[in-house]
Protein backbone atom coordinates (compact mmCIF):
# COMPACT_ATOMS: atom_id res chain seq x y z
CA UNK A 1 0.00 0.00 0.00
CA UNK A 2 1.50 3.37 -0.94
CA UNK A 3 0.64 7.06 0.44
CA UNK A 4 -1.81 9.51 -0.79
CA UNK A 5 -3.53 12.49 0.94
CA UNK A 6 -6.17 15.14 0.74
CA UNK A 7 -6.60 18.69 1.49
CA UNK A 8 -10.30 20.46 1.11
CA UNK A 9 -11.30 23.87 3.48
CA UNK A 10 -14.88 24.02 4.99
CA UNK A 11 -15.73 26.88 6.97
CA UNK A 12 -12.14 28.61 7.40
CA UNK A 13 -11.16 25.13 8.51
CA UNK A 14 -8.35 22.82 6.45
CA UNK A 15 -8.46 19.56 6.58
CA UNK A 16 -5.76 17.26 5.83
CA UNK A 17 -6.51 13.39 5.50
CA UNK A 18 -3.81 10.92 5.55
CA UNK A 19 -4.29 7.53 4.15
CA UNK A 20 -2.12 4.81 3.57
CA UNK A 21 1.87 4.29 4.32
CA UNK A 22 3.79 7.51 5.38
CA UNK A 23 7.47 6.38 5.41
CA UNK A 24 10.76 7.54 4.35
CA UNK A 25 9.77 6.63 0.65
CA UNK A 26 6.83 8.84 0.57
CA UNK A 27 6.47 11.40 2.85
CA UNK A 28 8.19 13.78 0.11
CA UNK A 29 4.59 13.65 -1.42
CA UNK A 30 3.49 15.75 1.29
CA UNK A 31 6.26 17.63 2.20
CA UNK A 32 5.10 20.95 0.11
CA UNK A 33 1.75 20.68 1.22
CA UNK A 34 3.14 20.72 5.28
CA UNK A 35 5.18 23.80 4.78
CA UNK A 36 1.96 25.71 3.44
CA UNK A 37 -0.46 24.60 5.75
CA UNK A 38 -0.15 27.64 7.98
CA UNK A 39 0.64 31.05 6.98
CA UNK A 40 -1.85 33.48 9.25
CA UNK A 41 -2.88 33.34 13.09
CA UNK A 42 -6.05 32.67 11.70
CA UNK A 43 -5.22 29.16 9.96
CA UNK A 44 -6.92 26.33 11.53
CA UNK A 45 -5.99 22.60 10.40
CA UNK A 46 -6.56 19.29 11.35
CA UNK A 47 -4.76 16.02 9.98
CA UNK A 48 -6.96 13.43 9.88
CA UNK A 49 -4.96 10.26 10.31
CA UNK A 50 -7.95 7.64 10.90
CA UNK A 51 -7.36 6.17 7.01
CA UNK A 52 -3.11 6.02 7.98
CA UNK A 53 -1.86 2.86 8.59
CA UNK A 54 1.73 3.38 9.54
CA UNK A 55 4.12 6.56 10.14
CA UNK A 56 7.85 6.34 10.88
CA UNK A 57 10.06 8.77 11.88
CA UNK A 58 9.92 10.49 8.64
CA UNK A 59 6.33 11.43 8.87
CA UNK A 60 6.67 12.48 12.58
CA UNK A 61 9.33 14.85 11.09
CA UNK A 62 6.44 16.43 9.15
CA UNK A 63 4.13 16.69 11.21
CA UNK A 64 6.38 18.80 14.07
CA UNK A 65 7.11 20.98 11.53
CA UNK A 66 3.57 21.69 11.11
CA UNK A 67 3.24 22.18 14.87
CA UNK A 68 6.06 24.87 14.83
CA UNK A 69 4.92 26.28 12.10
CA UNK A 70 1.61 26.59 13.70
CA UNK A 71 3.12 27.77 16.64
CA UNK A 72 5.39 30.45 14.42
CA UNK A 73 2.17 32.20 13.13
CA UNK A 74 -0.19 31.93 15.95
CA UNK A 75 -2.28 29.73 14.15
CA UNK A 76 -3.91 26.66 15.72
CA UNK A 77 -3.21 22.44 14.78
CA UNK A 78 -5.30 19.64 16.04
CA UNK A 79 -4.25 15.81 14.86
CA UNK A 80 -7.47 13.30 14.98
CA UNK A 81 -8.24 9.88 14.38
CA UNK A 82 -5.14 8.81 15.56
CA UNK A 83 -5.55 4.44 15.80
CA UNK A 84 -3.43 2.62 18.45
CA UNK A 85 -0.52 1.69 16.78
CA UNK A 86 -0.15 5.08 15.55
CA UNK A 87 -0.99 6.58 18.96
CA UNK A 88 1.37 4.71 20.55
CA UNK A 89 4.36 6.36 17.87
CA UNK A 90 3.08 9.86 19.00
CA UNK A 91 3.73 9.00 22.38
CA UNK A 92 7.08 7.38 22.53
CA UNK A 93 7.82 10.39 20.51
CA UNK A 94 6.83 12.77 23.29
CA UNK A 95 4.47 14.47 20.84
CA UNK A 96 1.22 14.03 22.89
CA UNK A 97 2.44 16.27 25.30
CA UNK A 98 3.12 19.38 22.74
CA UNK A 99 0.30 18.42 19.93
CA UNK A 100 -3.46 18.67 20.33
CA UNK A 101 -5.41 15.72 19.45
CA UNK A 102 -9.32 15.27 19.55
CA UNK A 103 -10.60 11.64 18.69
CA UNK A 104 -11.75 12.16 15.81
CA UNK A 105 -12.51 14.72 13.01
CA UNK A 106 -15.79 15.70 13.99
CA UNK A 107 -14.98 16.99 17.39
CA UNK A 108 -11.72 18.25 15.89
CA UNK A 109 -13.92 20.91 13.62
CA UNK A 110 -15.88 21.72 16.64
CA UNK A 111 -12.70 22.58 18.43
CA UNK A 112 -11.34 24.49 15.54
CA UNK A 113 -14.45 26.61 14.69
CA UNK A 114 -14.88 27.63 18.32
CA UNK A 115 -11.44 29.27 17.79
CA UNK A 116 -11.50 32.59 18.20
CA UNK A 117 -10.38 34.83 14.59
CA UNK A 118 -8.82 37.37 15.14
CA UNK A 119 -9.30 40.90 12.50
CA UNK B 1 8.69 -21.39 4.81
CA UNK B 2 8.69 -22.42 8.87
CA UNK B 3 11.70 -24.19 9.71
CA UNK B 4 12.88 -25.15 12.94
CA UNK B 5 16.12 -24.44 14.29
CA UNK B 6 17.51 -27.31 16.06
CA UNK B 7 20.44 -24.95 18.19
CA UNK B 8 17.96 -23.07 19.66
CA UNK B 9 14.80 -25.57 20.96
CA UNK B 10 11.29 -23.76 19.63
CA UNK B 11 12.54 -20.94 17.89
CA UNK B 12 10.85 -20.88 14.35
CA UNK B 13 11.93 -18.69 11.59
CA UNK B 14 9.22 -16.45 10.21
CA UNK B 15 10.38 -14.36 7.20
CA UNK B 16 14.01 -13.98 5.38
CA UNK B 17 14.18 -11.60 3.08
CA UNK B 18 16.61 -9.68 1.56
CA UNK B 19 16.07 -6.12 0.52
CA UNK B 20 18.00 -3.96 -2.11
CA UNK B 21 19.35 -0.15 -0.47
CA UNK B 22 16.39 1.73 -1.38
CA UNK B 23 13.73 3.81 0.46
CA UNK B 24 11.12 3.15 -1.87
CA UNK B 25 11.35 -0.87 -0.96
CA UNK B 26 10.03 -0.20 2.54
CA UNK B 27 6.17 -0.78 1.12
CA UNK B 28 7.16 -4.51 -0.13
CA UNK B 29 8.85 -5.28 2.39
CA UNK B 30 6.17 -4.27 5.17
CA UNK B 31 3.55 -6.63 2.98
CA UNK B 32 5.73 -9.53 3.57
CA UNK B 33 6.58 -8.76 7.70
CA UNK B 34 2.65 -8.40 7.60
CA UNK B 35 2.34 -11.72 6.22
CA UNK B 36 5.11 -13.24 8.53
CA UNK B 37 3.57 -12.26 11.34
CA UNK B 38 0.08 -12.14 10.69
CA UNK B 39 -1.71 -12.99 13.68
CA UNK B 40 -0.17 -10.05 15.88
CA UNK B 41 -0.80 -6.67 13.66
CA UNK B 42 0.88 -4.40 16.00
CA UNK B 43 3.60 -6.74 16.16
CA UNK B 44 4.24 -6.60 12.61
CA UNK B 45 3.65 -2.52 12.91
CA UNK B 46 6.60 -2.70 15.71
CA UNK B 47 8.24 -4.62 13.94
CA UNK B 48 7.96 -2.88 10.48
CA UNK B 49 8.61 0.66 11.97
CA UNK B 50 12.40 -0.61 13.88
CA UNK B 51 12.87 -2.21 10.12
CA UNK B 52 12.47 0.96 8.53
CA UNK B 53 14.57 3.32 11.04
CA UNK B 54 17.97 1.09 11.44
CA UNK B 55 17.41 0.12 7.19
CA UNK B 56 17.25 4.30 6.65
CA UNK B 57 19.81 4.66 8.76
CA UNK B 58 22.17 2.19 7.34
CA UNK B 59 21.14 3.50 3.58
CA UNK B 60 21.77 7.50 4.60
CA UNK B 61 25.17 6.91 6.61
CA UNK B 62 26.78 3.60 6.01
CA UNK B 63 25.85 3.08 2.29
CA UNK B 64 26.09 6.92 1.54
CA UNK B 65 22.82 5.82 -0.50
CA UNK B 66 24.24 3.77 -2.80
CA UNK B 67 21.43 1.58 -4.33
CA UNK B 68 22.84 -1.67 -5.40
CA UNK B 69 23.31 -3.17 -2.34
CA UNK B 70 21.64 -5.90 0.35
CA UNK B 71 20.07 -5.98 3.41
CA UNK B 72 19.52 -9.22 4.98
CA UNK B 73 16.58 -9.48 7.21
CA UNK B 74 15.83 -12.37 9.23
CA UNK B 75 12.50 -12.62 12.07
CA UNK B 76 12.09 -15.60 14.05
CA UNK B 77 10.30 -16.42 17.01
CA UNK B 78 10.29 -18.48 19.87
CA UNK B 79 7.10 -19.02 22.30
CA UNK B 80 8.94 -16.27 24.37
CA UNK B 81 10.44 -14.10 21.88
CA UNK B 82 10.47 -12.29 18.62
CA UNK B 83 13.99 -12.16 17.08
CA UNK B 84 14.88 -9.38 14.03
CA UNK B 85 18.28 -10.04 12.84
CA UNK B 86 19.52 -7.31 10.41
CA UNK B 87 23.05 -8.05 8.04
CA UNK B 88 24.70 -4.69 5.81
CA UNK B 89 27.67 -4.64 3.87
CA UNK B 90 28.26 -1.20 4.72
CA UNK B 91 31.34 0.13 6.87
CA UNK B 92 31.49 -0.32 10.64
CA UNK B 93 28.12 1.48 12.10
CA UNK B 94 26.91 1.22 15.23
CA UNK B 95 23.67 3.44 15.53
CA UNK B 96 23.18 2.64 19.41
CA UNK B 97 26.24 4.38 19.63
CA UNK B 98 26.06 7.39 17.65
CA UNK B 99 22.43 7.80 17.93
CA UNK B 100 21.61 11.28 20.17
CA UNK B 101 18.73 10.84 22.75
CA UNK B 102 15.69 13.06 22.22
CA UNK B 103 14.70 15.72 24.48
CA UNK B 104 10.89 14.41 24.91
CA UNK B 105 9.96 17.00 27.50
CA UNK B 106 11.35 20.01 24.95
CA UNK B 107 8.32 22.69 24.09
CA UNK B 108 7.21 22.62 20.09
CA UNK B 109 10.12 25.79 19.66
CA UNK B 110 12.78 23.76 21.31
CA UNK B 111 11.99 19.75 19.98
CA UNK B 112 14.54 19.08 17.04
CA UNK B 113 13.71 17.97 14.13
CA UNK B 114 14.82 14.50 13.83
CA UNK B 115 16.81 12.25 15.56
CA UNK B 116 13.51 9.76 16.61
CA UNK B 117 14.34 7.22 14.50
CA UNK B 118 16.73 4.69 17.22
CA UNK B 119 15.08 6.45 19.97
CA UNK B 120 11.84 4.65 18.71
CA UNK B 121 13.38 1.20 17.85
CA UNK B 122 14.91 1.35 21.64
CA UNK B 123 11.63 1.64 23.14
CA UNK B 124 10.14 -0.92 21.02
CA UNK B 125 12.04 -3.43 21.89
CA UNK B 126 13.09 -4.73 24.79
CA UNK B 127 16.69 -5.34 23.40
CA UNK B 128 19.04 -3.70 20.24
CA UNK B 129 22.61 -4.44 19.70
CA UNK B 130 25.02 -4.22 16.81
CA UNK B 131 28.30 -6.25 15.90
CA UNK B 132 30.35 -5.44 12.82
CA UNK B 133 32.45 -8.77 11.99
CA UNK B 134 34.08 -7.72 8.96
CA UNK B 135 32.27 -7.78 6.40
CA UNK B 136 29.44 -5.63 7.54
CA UNK B 137 27.24 -4.67 10.77
CA UNK B 138 24.62 -7.13 12.17
CA UNK B 139 21.79 -6.04 14.30
CA UNK B 140 20.10 -7.94 16.74
CA UNK B 141 16.60 -6.89 17.90
CA UNK B 142 14.24 -8.80 20.75
CA UNK B 143 10.99 -8.48 22.11
CA UNK B 144 9.34 -9.90 24.45
CA UNK B 145 6.38 -11.91 23.67
CA UNK B 146 5.16 -12.11 27.01
CA UNK B 147 2.01 -9.91 27.96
Amino acid sequence: MSFDFQLETTDGVQQLTLIGRLDSATFIALEKTIGSLFASANDRVLIDFSALSYISSAGLRLILVAAKRARQVGGRLILCGLTPSVREVFEISGFLKIMETEQNRELARKALMATPVSI
Amino acid sequence: MNSIDPRSGEKELLLDYSMPSQVVMFGALAVNVEDAIADRPDLAFSTNLCLEELITNTIQYGLQNAPDHLIQIRISRTPDWLEIVLKDDAPAFNPFEIAPHPDLDASIEERSVGGLGVHLVRTLMDDAWASYDGTGNLITLKKTLKQ
